[in-house]
């Protein structure tokens, strides 16, 4: 396959991730007297955990890399340096996620290119909420939301995104079965995965029985709010065959955010920016759709799960026949959300989206488990954030990882 | 909340946006087009999307529009959401396509949310918030 010159000398398998941390989740703190802890405990826990499984300490990241993702609540615009400074580093470039959700995929993007310029050589990349145990407040920002969306009763992405599905499922035909099948594949994974939050299998019938919340998005079509931090940390490649684990490698990134202009005329809020950042991606990646072992994809909701399948190429749009004939359980076909994604396992805001790169890397060590992927070489994951005035979401980040470059 | 009757948030005037304000309290629809390249333009903002034009001119619009899609509001949920709009509930939001092409966020009024269907024509009413808050709301067309 002929790809472009500027993406064969790219960053393609230049960096690795070599270390992951991520904290059970919990929902302390909504009671009053309930034990709690703070984003500050949880990002240290994260940044801990990251580094006992690379075998890296503090003093590694001075004059290093610091990428932290920001939380939505999070009421003034510093948190990334606060965070430097309560886990005690002097990073020499520290980025924040400007993404939303997509931010611990983007920041894979921008780091690696910062580790392939000399710039530095190794970097931590983390993030925490406690949206149940700190209440930061804040009022409501400037912007399109305040003024054309919340004066009409929207409620939060709920709003926007029943609006995508019922669009969809009238368009296109799909119905709770099929987006059901992909909320019971996440949840059996997430049967599977000790990290979990959400283990108890579930049925279609039940997906299709839960409470509606914003119609026709039901309560199990949501992602779930939950305290925890995550964290990677990504290396050069040099660097990465010194420490202990094997290292997985950044071989395709991709990035579009705004991937149109405002609700223009017969804009089809049907077609997510993956479609664009998963091309790039592979191309750098130098993939196939066949080669690709398992996806790893941004879950707010079931219906995005299931529109990016479709916008990342693996079947044709409105295609419902491959979501029936097509297993999406770990020893399927085509394997997602291994460890049950974030709507099983909870999401600490913006940290939510960092779940998948760790699942990803589990899988491509070999470390999956109960869950593991028979033979799994390379792995795409998906990171997505902001939904924007009358579009679908706004910010769309593919990283394609592997065990070899 | 316990203090005093609850009050819905009102948009903020900002100085780009005034002129679809003003309009709307005389009961006119209105948005910017382009005159260099005849993009719409929305929501309001300093310049054109499409070419980076500043030649923006409001126009009024027709009105009419159909619906693309909607959402029945059933509970207040998240940290944006106001308890005002409780009393509402059901209600329903809908994305609109106006005839000339913009899409917008608005209510569906004077109709049963069981009754709202894509596709529905609608047509342009003004709801007073304020003395100078008129918000565009659709219902479907006769």
């Amino acid at each position: 396959m002929l790809r472009p010159l500027s993406l064969i000398m790219s960053i393609r398998g230049k960096t690795a991730i070599v270390g992951i941390g991520e904290t059970p989740t919990d929902r302390l703190g909504s009671k009053p007297g309930e034990p709690r802890k703070s984003s500050a405990e949880y990002l240290a826990w994260a940044m801990h955990l990251a580094f006992e499984d690379a075998g890296l300490s503090l003093k590694d990241f001075q004059g290093q890399g610091l990428g932290v993702t920001i939380p939505t609540a999070y009421p003034q615009p510093f948190w990334p340096e606060e965070v430097a400074e309560i886990l005690g580093i002097t990073p020499g470039l520290l980025l924040g996620g400007a993404t939303g959700g997509a931010g611990a995929v983007s920041l894979l993007g921008g780091m690696a290119a910062a580790i392939n310029s000399g710039l530095i050589d190794i970097a931590l990349v983390i993030g925490a909420a406690a949206p149940f145990s700190e209440h930061w407040g804040g009022g409501i920002q400037p912007g399109d939301m305040r003024d054309w969306e919340i004066p009409y009763g929207t409620m939060g992405p709920n709003s926007k995104i029943a609006m995508v599905m019922r669009r969809y499922m009238h368009q296109y035909g799909a119905t709770l079965d099929h987006l059901g099948k992909i909320a019971v594949t996440g949840r059996y994974h997430a049967s599977l995965n000790p990290l979990a939050y959400l283990r108890k299998p579930i049925t279609v019938q039940d997906y299709k029985e839960s409470r509606l919340v914003a119609d026709p998005v039901r309560l199990l079509d949501c992602v779930m709010p939950a305290n925890g931090g995550r964290a990677y940390i990504l290396a050069s490649a040099e660097r990465a065959k010194t420490l202990r684990k094997q290292p997985v490698y950044l071989n395709g990134f991709g990035e579009r955010s705004n991937p149109s202009y405002g609700p223009r005329a017969g804009s089809d809020a049907l077609v997510m920016g993956v479609k664009d950042a998963g091309r790039v991606a592979m191309e750098m990646a130098g993939v196939k759709h066949s080669e690709i072992n398992f996806l790893q994809l941004y879950d707010d909701y079931i219906i995005v799960v299931y529109l990016q399948i479709e916008d990342l190429g693996f079947c044709a749009k409105g295609d419902v026949g491959y979501y029936e004939r097509t297993d999406f359980t770990f020893k399927g076909q085509l394997p997602i959300q291994t460890g049950g994604g974030m709507i099983n396992c909870g999401q600490p805001s913006t940290a939510g989206g960092t779940l998948h790169v760790l699942e990803a890397v589990r899988q491509l060590r070999g470390e999956g488990g109960d869950r593991q992927v028979p033979n799994a070489k390379i792995g795409l994951v998906s990171g997505l954030g902001v939904l924007p005035y009358g579009k679908n979401l706004g910010c769309c980040a593919v990283a394609v990882l592997g065990n070899e470059i | 909340m316990a203090e005093g009757t609850l009050k819905k948030p009102l948009p903020a005037i900002t100085t780009e946006a005034k002129p679809f304000w003003d309009a709307a309290a005389q009961n006119k629809l209105v948005m910017q087009r382009c005159k260099d390249c005849n993009a719409w333009v929305w929501t309001p903002r300093p310049s054109c999307n499409e070419c980076g034009s500043e030649r923006l001119e409001w126009t009024q619009m027709s009105g009419k529009g159909e619906i693309y899609s909607f959402t029945v509001i059933r509970q207040v949920v998240g940290r944006a959401a106001s308890k005002a709009f409780e009393p509402d509930i059901p209600y329903v939001i809908a994305w609109v396509d106006l005839d000339e092409g913009p899409r917008l966020i608005t209510n569906i009024v004077a109709c049963p949310a069981e009754a709202v269907k894509l596709g529905m024509k609608v047509s342009v009413v003004f709801e007073q918030q304020s003395p100078e808050i008129w918000l565009p709301k659709f219902r479907p067309s006769v």
